[in-house]
């Protein structure tokens, strides 16, 4: 007797293929295609039956994160992409301003904060190689930005993610204990893990993430800040490189199924969408590209790459479904709404903003003289 | 030349090299093992070319810039500085007195040591046994100080 798991994930698993087989045709990144397979067909997909896997992805894309852009990048990352970083935060009161103005109390404002500031390392990392972008030099900023961002998100959602003053403790307590153990214990212990074997490293590795998580969710925080953690103390154990390697496939099949499940999981959400949440969504759009396309121009980019990396931080992903789902639990369906809806629709036009950056920078009126000594070859 | 080094977080590590010319050559070395190479002209702001290789191409290229792969055919003798130790590739030719003999019987002279025997159409032989029969074709990579080595070479 085959278990009916199996019939589900065939058929998402082939619809993500076709979508990806689509657009892979005309070089368009994938994720806004899985997206859109979960709009287009979630009503008649069996989505719960499609699980751990979903869940196991965005936990494991959370670790993945923690990994790459834990705090101790702070001090490999530029000045200057740091600087860009400190415009990048003013969307945070800016949001916590919008939320007020909207009619939210403190907490769902610093709620609606967080899903308007934070941008999706995930996507953009995915959007930088596929679209081989890595060497320029937008890029090094965008990434810089990022590991201030996930830190920022990170600490918010630790301190949002409790009800009452048990949580919030509990939640920071557990937060700051893991990042000592990362800054003080990972080093000692480097040695020792260097000793076991890829396999062993691999179950542990997601015994533990998906135990923090657990742990996280027990003391009633959010556990996607539990899986990013345990991504920070995997990097401090030096095993960075390893563990990108061991989990990256399994991790890039959750998370594809993780899209698709969000996809079709937003309808039933977004159909009382009021026109404030539709006005909330499209300014949370709007605010980061002047913030960002200052803080380039502090970071000393050229006008052209000023706008690429504006371009580059639209997306929103993985922490705006975190937030979304905290905040539907904690009462606040119109940040929920906004956090899946700007999901939805940054994904798609970030790959195309970022896409389409070079013919659309020509586009741009620019002094003259100048423009065609800077970019010779268009 | 020039040489800056910077983190991708998520991506990999990225050099730029300024080489004296002016021109830029931008290594971007991804987690995957992938290398993306771009070509800069001057202060040009798009590349001129890019070039992506694998692990293996990069590593190739990279023995191939360094001198390591640099076949002693070509230009005969070829060496490759270590300060003042030096590495040597010494052919056996037909008629040499190496050939046929083991490598425990070879006479090396103090400070010469040998690290690998390459045979045509065979694997690299690392640390040869001292069993081993040598055989014309063959290639020792010979290694150590410059006079021990210089001794080597005059002996054959």
């Amino acid at each position: 007797m085959m278990h009916p798991s199996v019939e589900a994930f065939t058929l998402a698993a082939g619809l993500l293929a076709l979508g990806s087989a689509l657009v892979h045709r005309l070089g368009f990144p994938p994720l806004p295609i899985y997206l859109l397979i979960g709009l287009l067909v979630g009503q008649r997909l069996p989505v719960e039956e499609l699980e751990p896997l979903p869940s196991l992805g965005l936990l494991l894309l959370l670790f993945s994160v923690g990994l790459e852009f834990g705090p101790d990048r702070l001090r490999e990352v530029s000045g200057k992409a740091l600087r860009a970083g400190g415009y990048d935060a003013l969307a945070l009161p800016l949001g916590f301003g919008l939320g007020l103005l909207a009619g939210l109390d403190w907490r769902g404002a610093a709620l609606l904060a967080g899903v308007i500031y934070a941008s999706s390392s995930a996507v953009i990392v995915k959007l930088i190689v596929d679209l081989r972008r890595a060497a320029n030099p937008e890029s090094e900023v965008v990434l810089g930005i990022l590991v201030l961002e996930d830190l920022v998100v990170a600490l918010l959602l630790a301190l949002l993610g409790g009800e009452g003053a048990w949580g919030l403790l509990g939640g920071l307590g557990l937060a700051l204990l893991y990042l000592l153990f990362a800054r003080f214990l990972g080093p000692v212990l480097v040695r020792f893990v260097e000793t076991l074997s890829d396999e062993l490293v691999l179950l542990l590795g997601a015994a533990f993430t998906a135990g923090t998580a657990l742990l996280f969710h027990a003391v009633g925080a959010s556990e996607g800040v539990g899986a990013f953690l345990a991504g920070v103390v995997a990097a401090a154990l030096g095993l960075r490189e390893r563990l990108e390697s061991l989990f990256g496939p399994v991790r890039d099949l959750g998370v594809a199924l993780f899209f698709l499940v969000v996809g079709a999981e937003a309808l039933p959400l977004l159909q009382d969408l009021t026109p404030l949440g539709v006005g909330l969504t499209l300014l949370g759009l709007l605010l980061k590209l002047p913030l960002n396309h200052l803080g380039s121009a502090r970071a000393g980019l050229s006008p052209k790459r000023r706008l690429y990396s504006a371009f580059y931080l639209v997306p929103r992903g993985e922490f705006n479904l975190v937030l979304g789902t905290l905040a539907l639990a904690q009462g606040y369906p119109l940040v929920s709404q906004v956090a899946v809806l700007l999901v939805l629709l940054s994904i798609p036009l970030g790959a195309l903003l970022i896409h389409q950056a070079p013919n659309l920078w020509g586009l741009f009126p620019k002094p003259r003289g100048k423009a065609a000594g800077a970019s010779p070859r268009g | 030349m020039r040489v800056e080094e910077a983190v991708l977080p998520g991506v990999g590590r990225k050099f730029t090299i300024t080489v004296s010319s002016g021109d830029r050559l931008v290594i971007v070395v991804h987690h995957s093992g992938k290398r993306e190479l771009q070509y800069f002209e001057g202060p040009a702001e798009e590349p001129t070319a890019a070039l992506d290789l694998t692990d293996e191409e990069a590593r190739e290229l990279g023995a191939i810039l360094a001198g390591v792969l640099f076949h002693p055919e070509a230009v005969g003798d070829t060496q490759s500085k270590l300060g003042q130790k030096v590495i040597e590739w010494l052919r056996v030719l037909p008629g040499s007195p190496l050939v046929g003999k083991r490598v425990e019987s070879l006479s090396l002279p103090e400070g010469a040591h040998l690290l690998a025997v390459d045979r045509p159409g065979a694997p690299l032989i690392p640390h040869p046994a001292p069993d081993t029969v040598l055989e014309v074709g063959d290639t020792l990579v010979v290694a150590g100080t410059r006079e021990a080595v210089e001794a080597l070479k005059r002996s054959l």
